[in-house]
């Protein structure tokens, strides 16, 4: 066999080595009640459910949140993050979590948010002198 | 409808140039293409001269199109949608060019624009390879015009015009008048790319993505003539000149998140910044194998197979950042336009070209039977490009988890159904799920991509040393043995001091790491010095690796030492529900004039906020204090900002503000603010509800509220509020007060004011004092009152000389001095040809009370005017009725308020809430000056080899 052959080899067994051990990192999709059923750290797609309010009271601590989210299958549950509430989070039109559920509290260690783009609201600013 | 005062001439010049530009574009590949298939016939030099007319054609066109939306977007024209999404009245000029490229559209024509320049030193310099490489070139230059071309083939739309109308893409009533563009205005540049890192950190990237084009059609064009080694050589000065480029691009993004945006690193494995690294690493992988092949002829297949992937992985790259496919995994916002179709065709194009003429031509490829030496420089070289290749591989797939799942549902994956509970099923079962997701991106590709930097580091310290064609090993190994040692025993003693330094626990793969990255940085500094003796030509790729090393300690001492000081345990201490954990910590809130301690013996206070155009700044001051609590004498200021957008509805950045040390930087930024100034509608609402009692202030009174007392001072026509800046024509008054609490027997200034300026209106400006809960306000019907009360004054002459003194409701006036030059009144602003006589009236009150007064005689422009000058205190006003300079005398005006002119209403509100606190994040990163300058040392490195390749004798075009 050929060195270049060994080498092959291994660096292929080296790269599966790599995929598996980076496998606690990889997750899968899944609404509240997937998440609560296996236990795991996933990742939530969901809504902020605007009729409630979202507590977050930074003179008691500036790093928890919370609020109730719908998930993609409507289910409502009350998230918590120990982060700082983001500008902008009231308007955002979808929410992707990094979590588990704890209890019935969804526990997210990480958030990102979607705005809508100015494409989409299409409102149209007018000179309100000569309007 | 005929509408009115719309520009379409330069839409319409535009998009002829845009069809122009694809036109020519094809043309010239076709040319340049058949100039190359009949290169042994006398056709060929027709073909290239039409392949070159074509070339120039579509680069005029094309810089057409560029010039017609600059015309657009700087002469403000909303008619059309990418100026009104993109740029309004108020932008700033240098700020258009940030307008101009945000857009796919007017980053595909920076794309363009570049591979132009590059097409055309190519025609210049390219020799035979001509019209090969430039038959690539003009092919992507055609894909890249059909993105922007906007034309319809029934349903099917070829491209995005940027030269759309905005009433062509939106239905609203207001296209039903014809003057509907006298109402219309931009919506103006997101003040987050608002920055000149926008102006210069997007044309560096290009022209590095534009770069890769030119190895990948060397690489072709060496495939097609099958002339399989005379290509290695322009092909390597054109990577090394590419590697510089886009390296220094992918840094200036790395540089930019860290500077101004509020990430709080570099470096995030966010899916954009992997996705135009791993093309670079596929790059310098080539750039090895290159150098290889052309000392060895060795790995000509691999240098092909790097150079050609290098590109594909460009288009991956736009692929990914453009479809919209990465969705919701990356922070960068993308607007999906409809083109993935097209940026799929792109690359499957591209690739199926590569793949064939590969294939179809591999067996002609020079190789060499006998294996390369395990001693030997060509061998480890090798191995370092595979392992280059295997990182990409990687991220590439860590990247690319939304493709695989697209991929996974559409090929039916996920609904196989994967029995067992061992790991291999469970992985292959997450695998096929089509809902694979990356939980934490910066540990996953640390913690893989730090074996690769193990390995890299290791290599790079051995392989310097080592020989092309190894002949004598058993001599030369004594040498290589020797530094090796030298380099183990340094790197372990650095090592060992590093760890005192930097936390790297007992984690021993942090100990490997850190160790490996002192061993290539003894290795090559050695090289450096002894071998290459500072012949810092000979050592160009010394240089690359040294900073390599560099950049991994960097980065180790940033990851690992990287600290939030903006914590403080103690103060959150039982506080709150469920906080737990230092790593929660990582904002404190600081109350404005507070000294808030935070860890590592800082205090921090916030001072101040100042507004300026959408930009709230805080100032933010830290002092150390040694372990004794005594402040040590570090101390410094930093000013953090956020932005609202243009209509003040809301925050839509915040700006970091760092002090740099030479060892270390501290990073702040606000991370969150009241809601009251997060959110100016509920601000609003707040103010509303707020219960404002009036109360009638005279200068010298103290008012009594319900749990405070505040004393007027002054009633000045010539107020100071931090919001305001005083303009010419201002009508401005305010109140001076101190408010006292029954506890508290300090006085806190209260300072209201109100102005008209002319053409804006009437401004209101509160004062409070957060302490106290007190918030103030003044009203328009004391604006009416301070100034319609001089209206009503009846004054009483006094005709006097110098020194005389005249008696006014009890006062006792002095008529001091007159004099021409020394102006006292404050409300008077000096004018070219003024010509001023100031008097000087001393006043003794029936109480013993004693004030000056400054009335001033005006001539301007031939018209006389008298300017009055007041004691509020007593409500006195004093004016030069006239001046007799044939008698020596001079006509004193007095007069005087009464007590219910002299009293203006003040609103005051108590309970007011505080709003005057900031929440703050603050970050030590150590070393970080190591990671900039590892990068940099890294891109030298390659700027050296580039030039010397550039430079040296021989031909190399």
């Amino acid at each position: 066999m050929k060195k270049s052959h060994i080498l092959a080899i291994l660096i292929v067994a080296v790269a599966i080595g790599f995929l598996i051990s980076a496998s606690s990192d990889v997750t899968t999709y899944a609404n509240f009640e997937q998440a609560a059923k296996t236990g795991d750290r996933v990742k939530l797609v969901g809504q902020l459910v605007k009729e409630f309010p979202v507590e977050y009271d930074p003179e008691k601590n500036p790093n928890l949140m919370a609020f109730q989210l719908r998930d993609d299958k409507g289910q409502v549950r009350r998230v918590v993050l120990r982060a700082t509430k983001p500008q902008d989070f009231e308007r955002s039109e979808q929410i992707v979590l990094t979590g588990s559920m704890n209890g019935d509290t969804f526990e997210a260690s990480d958030m990102l948010l979607k705005c809508p783009s100015k494409y989409k609201d299409q409102e149209i600013y007018i000179r309100s002198e000569q309007g | 409808m005929e509408y009115i005062g719309e520009h379409l001439l330069p839409g319409q010049i535009g998009h002829f140039c845009v069809v122009l530009s694809f036109v020519a574009a094809l043309f010239s590949t076709l040319s340049f293409f058949l100039a190359t298939n009949q290169r042994h016939t006398d056709a060929t030099d027709g073909w290239r001269n039409l392949g070159r007319l074509g070339y120039l054609v579509h680069g005029v066109a094309t810089l057409g199109v560029i010039a017609s939306l600059f015309y657009i977007l700087t002469g403000k024209m909303y008619e059309y949608q990418y100026a009104w999404a993109n740029v309004s009245d108020d932008l700033p000029v240098q700020y258009v060019f940030s307008a101009f490229w945000k857009e796919q559209q007017g980053s595909f024509l920076l794309w363009s624009f570049w591979h132009i320049v590059l097409g055309s030193v190519l025609i210049f310099r390219a020799g035979k390879w001509e019209t090969p490489v430039l038959t690539v070139i003009a092919l992507a230059e055609t894909v890249i015009a059909s993105m922007i071309l906007g034309l319809y083939f029934g349903d099917f739309r070829l491209g995005v015009t940027p030269f759309e109308l905005l009433r062509d893409t939106m239905e609203a009533p207001i296209f039903q008048q014809a003057d509907y563009l006298a109402k219309v205005k931009g919506n103006g540049l997101n003040p987050l790319l608002q920055n000149y890192w926008m102006t210069i950190h997007p044309p560096t990237l290009f022209l590095g993505f534009a770069s890769t084009i030119v190895p990948f059609a060397f690489a072709i064009a060496g495939l097609w003539l099958r002339e399989h080694k005379e290509w290695l050589n322009p092909a390597l000065k054109w990577a090394l000149f590419c590697g510089a480029i886009l390296g220094t691009g992918i840094l200036m993004g790395g540089v930019w998140a860290y500077e101004a945006l509020s990430f709080a690193g570099y470096w995030a494995w966010d899916p954009v910044e992997n996705s135009s690294l791993v093309p670079w690493l596929i790059l310098v992988a080539g750039i090895h194998t290159n150098l290889v092949a052309k000392a060895t002829g060795y790995s000509i297949k691999s240098t092909y197979f790097f150079y050609l992937g290098s590109f594909l992985f460009i288009l991956y790259s736009t692929y990914l950042t453009r479809s919209g496919i990465l969705g919701d995994s990356s922070v960068h916002s993308f607007t999906a336009m409809g083109l993935g179709f097209q940026l799929q065709l792109f690359i499957g194009s591209f690739a199926l070209m590569a793949a064939i003429l590969y294939f179809s031509r591999s067996k002609g490829i020079p190789t060499i039977e006998q294996e390369e030496k395990v001693s030997s420089r060509e061998f480890w070289m090798f191995m370092g490009a595979l392992v280059l290749l295997l990182s990409s591989l990687i991220m590439t797939d860590g990247t690319s988890f939304p493709v695989w799942n697209k991929l996974s549902v559409a090929m039916g994956l996920d609904k196989i159904n994967i029995p067992g509970d061992n790991f291999l099923s469970n992985f292959v079962r997450t695998r096929l799920s089509g809902q694979l997701a990356v939980a934490n991106p910066v540990q996953y590709h640390n913690g893989q991509q730090m074996w690769i930097a193990v390995l890299m580091a290791c290599f790079t310290a051995l392989a310097q040393w080592l020989r092309y064609n190894e002949k004598n090993w058993s001599i030369w190994s004594k040498k290589v043995g020797v530094q090796m040692g030298i380099a183990a025993v340094l790197g372990g003693i650095l090592t060992y001091l590093n760890s005192r330094w930097i936390h790297l626990s007992s984690d021993w793969r942090m100990w490997v790491l850190l160790f490996t990255a002192m061993f290539t940085i003894v290795s090559n500094g050695s090289y450096i010095v002894t071998f290459a003796k500072g012949n810092i030509k000979m050592a160009a790729s010394a240089v690359s690796h040294l900073g390599f090393g560099l950049l991994l300690w960097g980065i180790m001492s940033t990851g690992l030492n990287k600290e939030w000081i903006s914590s403080n345990n103690f103060a959150m201490e039982g506080l709150v529900e469920g906080m737990e954990g230092e790593m929660l910590n990582k904002n404190v809130l600081l109350m404005r004039d507070a000294a808030m301690p935070i860890k590592d013996n800082y205090d921090a206070t916030y001072l101040k906020d100042t507004l300026e155009r959408q930009t709230r700044s805080f100032t933010v001051n830290f002092k150390k204090r040694d372990e004794n609590g005594n402040y040590t004498g570090e101390n410094f200021t930093l000013t953090p900002n956020v932005m609202y957008d243009r209509q003040f509805t809301k925050v839509v950045a915040s700006n970091p503000s760092t002090q740099h040390y030479w060892n270390y930087d501290i990073f702040t930024h606000v991370s969150s603010l009241p809601k009251a100034e997060l959110d100016p509608e509920f601000a609003k609402q707040q103010e509303d509800s707020l219960k404002y009692a009036t109360y009638m202030a005279r200068v010298g009174d103290t008012i009594f509220t319900k749990e405070n007392y505040i004393v007027v001072e002054d009633i000045t026509k010539t107020p100071k509020h931090p919001d305001y800046k005083s303009q010419k024509g201002d009508l401005a008054y305010g109140i001076k007060m101190k408010a006292y609490s029954l506890e508290d027997r300090r006085g806190y200034a209260l300072e209201p004011m109100m102005y008209l300026r002319p053409e804006d209106g009437a401004f209101t400006l509160t004062s409070t004092v957060p302490q106290l809960e007190i918030k103030s306000k003044l009203s328009d019907k004391g604006m009416e009152k301070v100034f319609q009360t001089e209206e009503a004054l009846q004054f009483s002459p006094f005709v006097v000389k110098r020194g005389d003194e005249f008696t006014f409701n009890g006062f006792k006036v002095r008529f001091a001095d007159i004099s021409a030059n020394d102006v006292q009144l404050n409300t008077y602003l000096a004018e070219e040809g003024d010509v001023t006589a100031s008097a000087s009236l001393m006043v003794v009150g029936p109480n013993g009370a004693q004030y000056a007064a400054h009335p001033l005689y005006l001539i301007r422009g031939n018209q006389p005017f008298s300017l009055k000058d007041e004691i509020p205190k007593e409500g006195l006003y004093f004016s030069i009725q006239k001046i007799d300079p044939a008698n020596g005398t001079v006509t004193i005006g007095a007069a005087q308020a009464t007590e219910e002119q002299r009293s203006i209403p003040v609103e005051i509100a108590e309970n007011a809430g505080r709003s005057d606190y900031i929440v703050l994040e603050a970050i030590i990163f150590p070393g970080i000056k190591l990671v900039w300058i590892g990068s940099i040392l890294m891109l030298i490195g390659l700027a050296i080899s580039f030039w010397r390749r550039s430079t040296m004798k021989g031909k190399l075009d």
